[in-house]
């Protein structure tokens, strides 16, 4: 009789679990009051009910009214959130707007660049991309529909080498790429093999560091960080502790106003597509891109139209990523910068009929 | 036992393995040493022809062929049969599936405010069900830990989790229980198998989720079927090992010669007998498929690896720390809910207490129901009380312990990594990278002939110039150093660790929520950390690796040392040998079959984050993987670099694997 007993145990806790969803299925109190429009639930109270998948509901409990008067149906869209916080600025402050005052529920899906992304766009799974930074890698997406390009977000990309300050205070000549090779020694670390340590790009940006090197003949060693966090470390100790070191960055970029760099200046930038580089000329200006699912754009939803008209400057950008690297959450430092700038906001809503 | 015994050779059982030991130093060690000589003589000469280097943005033929295959999958998703009729719908299914559970305990329905089921009722229904499986003191301490996941103010994300956890078990149970009954039963059933499940025991989990996103897009589904990929090996060997141990025992014996059938003696018998070993199966799985849930963020799935990705594209540690310990609370509870179901289906009750044990199980069965409709009529029940959430303080903390710890060890972690990479890891990295390709081949191959036999020598050929043929050899080698370095220095803290714990018991009670944590703690928790400490290095990479895999390691000593029999010790100690004594000559001597098992895991365990350490500056394969997931048109160079690594994998575990078999 062993086996017997464990089964009856099994059949108790099914039949228990069964009745116990069965009778929660019957009375839902608290979704009932909640869906019973603004009379029982005070807007504080159910703050779930308008995001789900947000993870702080609590600050955007005001959103509730501007909500109701939003006149066109917005329905239920994703964005990609890609790992730096510049673009967690622009993507938390579209968010906000979408959710406050058109009613929309975006899904926020945390996703590297490129590939990934536009593959979970062609699956349905997110719609919009607000910072892109490759020149058309995504057009073999766009052929097949799936993904549209939706123009400029006004952000200017600049990427480029820079060196702490200090070091263009002590050596005049080194921000000329020409000169690097006089210095090469300084950068030696244990990491570089005898060489300078030219610290790279994370894996998804554009980088040439390894084509500079070689093309320039520098006395350098490429070294891949594997991601903004460590170059970001990098640059801190070099400027704190006056540590000798190159690396990538690039703008906008909140961390430029905190640590002083100095940028190593190459020949004029001559190139779009990196694989097309020399290596000789500098990193181009890029007009940073929005995109957006096909499905999203022909929906004629009103997060369509405001996806197609967000666009801030570089400095916006800083000033929302810079709060949110000092600690604030970034849906309040978005509302910060919303609350501050009706205006561009409402500019933005331009032809939704609703606005902030 | 005997005195005059152990004065010739401390461990009885142990003198043949001793005597074995030392021929295998005598001869073969002196030939493998030979080998490394001229290995090393020759590749310092030759340094740098023939090494196969390639930038990171350059092709090789084969990743140039991936990269087109890879796109043409992708042109493909919408109208190829193979995706209409088989990958789509199992996509759709599994989806619907996961949907299904998240629904009820984690996703509010479309102007909802809480899911079918509030805080309280879940909580209550864990508590009902471990009570109902195990006893009441687990039942309260997993109540505890739920209830202290809500209070870190991560509730519905640890529900996210939660709820994938128990559905790719489930799923992972449903397929990997019958195999492992059928591995169990058949001889040939596990012949076939064996393979497969070999591969996906070294398979780094990071490595297909790029090619399982290919094919079932990114998502809930995706990192379902990758969680069960990791999780159904896991489930299949344990099982058909519980099955294949009753062979040969006589209650077997007696219940043929009764007449019984084949289904009869698997049901009545078999399966009875196996139990424990089976639930000791599915704590296994169980803690598989979580820890993988929070790697499956990468590809969008939801859950606590979502606010622990974010947190580390922020500078945020804090966030991590708090979702990070959630995963542990998580851990513990489902551990200690399966590990306690096994020592229930154990014991045996008296009458009287069967009869008081059904009146307990019956008041709790009200409460809980009770709980479940307070959890849908009650705002307090339904939605986790902001006040009781401790999240934000516990995260500043974490982020202020981290700063300081960080500002006032650095200058001691960098040295410390600095020396190190100088006289350890450079030598070995210029040995194996600066050296002609053809010259490593043969000398790891030699290797391989020499420590594992003619098999493992051809195989070692085999895969190496695979890799070569991919065209990865020089980041392969980068990779390769790095891994052994890691190892090398898992095996010394696991070691340590493990002869502690295998000697004390409270050294082990000690260690085990460490333990537990280190073995489920996301890696991404500890890269700004470790960032911080070692700066973007190799070493930091190498640093992520011993984390990883330290406590695997330290479990399997700790058991190998604990294994030896108490007799030996006690004779041992009787003749007055000192603790170091005893450790040295029979405690790890009598243990050297574990020892190698320990190796061998602790290989394949620092070859799983080698993706994660080209986050951290690792570089070679793992950077490969990361820059092939993120740029398209460098696709096929990822697909080929975790291709690359799991071939290492391959030649790394069948040499530690064939050492072990040799010594035993």
């Amino acid at each position: 009789m062993r086996h017997s007993r464990p089964t009856t145990r099994i059949a108790l806790v099914a039949a228990i679990a069964s009745t116990g969803l069965v009778l929660a299925a019957c009375g839902g109190g608290v979704n009932e009051a909640a869906q019973e429009p603004a009379a029982e639930a005070p807007a504080a109270e159910a703050p779930a009910a308008e995001e789900p998948a947000a993870e702080a509901p609590a600050e955007e409990a005001p959103a509730e009214e501007p909500a109701a008067a939003a006149p066109a149906e917005c329905g239920e869209w994703g964005i990609a959130m890609h790992p730096w916080v510049g673009y967690t600025a622009s993507a938390q402050v579209i968010t906000n707007v979408a959710q406050s005052a058109l009613g929309c529920t975006i899904e926020q899906a945390q996703l590297d660049e490129a590939g990934v992304t536009y593959d979970a766009i062609e699956a349905g799974s997110t719609d919009v991309v607000i910072e892109d930074w490759g020149g058309g890698r995504w057009q073999e997406w766009v052929d097949r529909g799936a993904v549209q390009e939706v123009g400029n977000n006004g952000n200017v990309g600049l990427i480029g080498m820079y060196v702490p300050q200090w070091m263009c205070d002590e050596y005049p000549d080194i921000s000329d790429a020409a000169n690097l090779n006089k210095y090469a020694e300084l950068f030696v670390t244990p990491e570089s093999g005898g060489k300078g340590a030219w610290y790279e790009g994370p894996p998804g940006y554009t980088t040439i560091g390894e084509k500079m090197i070689e093309a320039n003949k520098f006395d350098f060693k490429a070294i891949n960080t594997g991601s903004e966090q460590a170059l970001i470390d990098v640059l801190t100790k070099g400027s704190e502790e006056k540590t000798p070191v190159i690396a990538y960055f690039y703008e906008p970029q909140n961390f430029l106003a905190k640590v002083p760099l100095c940028r190593v200046n190459f020949p004029a930038n001559d190139w779009t597509d990196a694989a097309e580089a020399s290596g000789l000329t500098d990193y181009p200006k890029t007009e940073l891109k929005k995109l957006a699912s096909t499905e999203l754009m022909e929906s004629g939803s009103p997060f369509a139209t405001l996806v197609q008209n967000f666009s801030w400057t570089n400095e916006d950008q800083n000033q929302v990523a810079l709060d949110i690297e000092s600690g604030t959450s970034p849906e309040e430092a978005a509302q910060k910068w919303i609350d501050a700038n009706m205006d561009t906001v409402n500019g933005w809503l331009e032809g939704t009929g609703a606005s902030m | 036992m005997s005195a005059p015994v152990l004065e010739e050779a401390p461990a009885p059982p142990a003198p043949r393995e001793r005597w074995s030991l030392h021929r295998v130093f005598s001869s073969k060690a002196s030939w493998v040493l030979v080998v490394l000589a001229v290995w090393i003589i020759l590749g310092s000469i030759l340094s740098g022809i023939h090494t196969l280097t390639l930038a990171t943005a350059a092709q090789s033929p084969f990743t140039s062929w991936l990269t087109e295959v890879a796109s043409a999958i992708r042109g493909n998703r919408t109208e190829s049969v193979a995706f209409v009729y088989f990958f789509n719908p199992v996509r759709g299914g599994i989806e619907g599936f996961i949907e299904v559970i998240r629904s009820v305990i984690a996703v509010p329905g479309a102007g909802d405010v809480i899911p079918v089921i509030g805080w309280l009722g879940v909580i209550a229904i864990v508590g009902f069900v471990v009570f109902a499986t195990s006893n009441w003191r687990t039942s309260l301490l997993c109540m505890a830990l739920l209830f202290a996941c809500g209070a870190l103010g991560v509730w519905s994300d640890t529900m996210d989790t939660l709820a994938m956890t128990l559905g790719s078990v489930a799923l992972s149970l449903a397929i990997g229980l019958p195999l492992g009954i059928w591995a169990g039963l058949s001889d040939r059933a596990l012949a076939v198998m064996r393979p497969a499940l070999d591969l996906a025991q070294i398979l780094p989990t990071l490595v297909y989720l790029a090619p399982l996103a290919l094919v079932f897009l990114i998502g809930v589904a995706s990192a379902t079927i990758a969680t069960m990929v990791y999780s159904i090996p896991i489930c299949v060997r344990l099982t058909s090992h519980a099955i294949r141990e009753l062979r040969g025992s006589g209650a077997l014996e007696a219940a043929r010669s009764m007449g019984s059938t084949r289904w009869q003696m698997l049901r009545k018998v078999e399966l009875p007998m196996a139990k424990r070993t089976i639930i000791l199966g599915v704590n296994q799985t169980t803690l598989a498929a979580l820890s993988f849930v929070v790697i499956a963020a990468l590809i969008a799935a939801p859950g606590l690896g979502k606010p622990i990705v974010t947190a580390l594209t922020i500078r945020n540690v804090g966030d991590g720390v708090v979702a990070g310990l959630a995963v542990v609370f998580l851990a513990i509870m489902l551990d200690r809910a399966t590990t306690a179901a096994v020592v229930r289906s154990d014991t045996i009750l008296s009458d009287e207490g069967r009869v008081r044990r059904r009146i307990a199980l019956a008041v709790a069965a009200v409460a809980a129901v009770a709980a479940i409709i307070l959890s849908r009529q009650v705002l307090w029940a339904a939605v986790f009380p902001p006040a009781l959430v401790i999240g934000e303080p516990v995260g500043a903390a974490a982020d202020a312990a981290t700063e300081w710890f960080t500002s006032t060890f650095s200058w001691l972690t960098t040295g410390v990594a600095e020396f190190l990479t100088v006289w350890v890891l450079n030598p070995l990295e210029s040995l194996l990278v600066n050296s002609p390709w053809w010259l490593t081949v043969v000398a790891i191959s030699l290797i391989g002939l020499l420590i594992g036999g003619r098999v493992v020598g051809v195989v070692t050929v085999v895969l190496l110039t695979a890799i070569v043929v991919i065209g990865l050899w020089s980041d392969a080698m980068a990779t390769f150093a790095q891994v052994l370095m890691a190892t090398a220095f898992t095996m010394i803290v696991g070691v340590v660790l493990g002869v502690l714990a295998g000697r004390s018991a409270k050294v082990e009670r000690a260690l085990k929520p460490i333990l537990d944590a280190g073995q489920t703690l996301p890696a991404f928790v500890y890269l700004v950390p470790v960032l911080a400490l070692f700066g973007p290095t190799r070493f930091a990479a190498i640093v992520c690796g011993v984390f990883y895999a330290a406590p695997v390691v330290v479990r399997v000593v700790a058991d190998g040392v604990r294994g030896v029999s108490s007799d030996m010790v006690e004779s041992a100690t009787a003749q007055g040998s000192s603790s170091w004594q005893i450790i040295r000559k029979v405690q790890l001597p009598a243990s050297s079959k574990s020892l190698m098992l320990a190796v061998n895991q602790g290989l394949i365990f620092v070859l799983a984050v080698v993706v994660i350490g080209g986050l951290v500056g690792g570089g070679g394969l793992g950077y490969l993987v990361l820059v092939g997931q993120s740029k398209p048109e460098l696709a096929g160079k990822g697909l080929a670099a975790g291709l690359a690594i799991v071939l290492l994998g391959v030649v790394l575990d069948r040499i530690a694997q064939s050492s072990a078999r040799r010594r035993s």
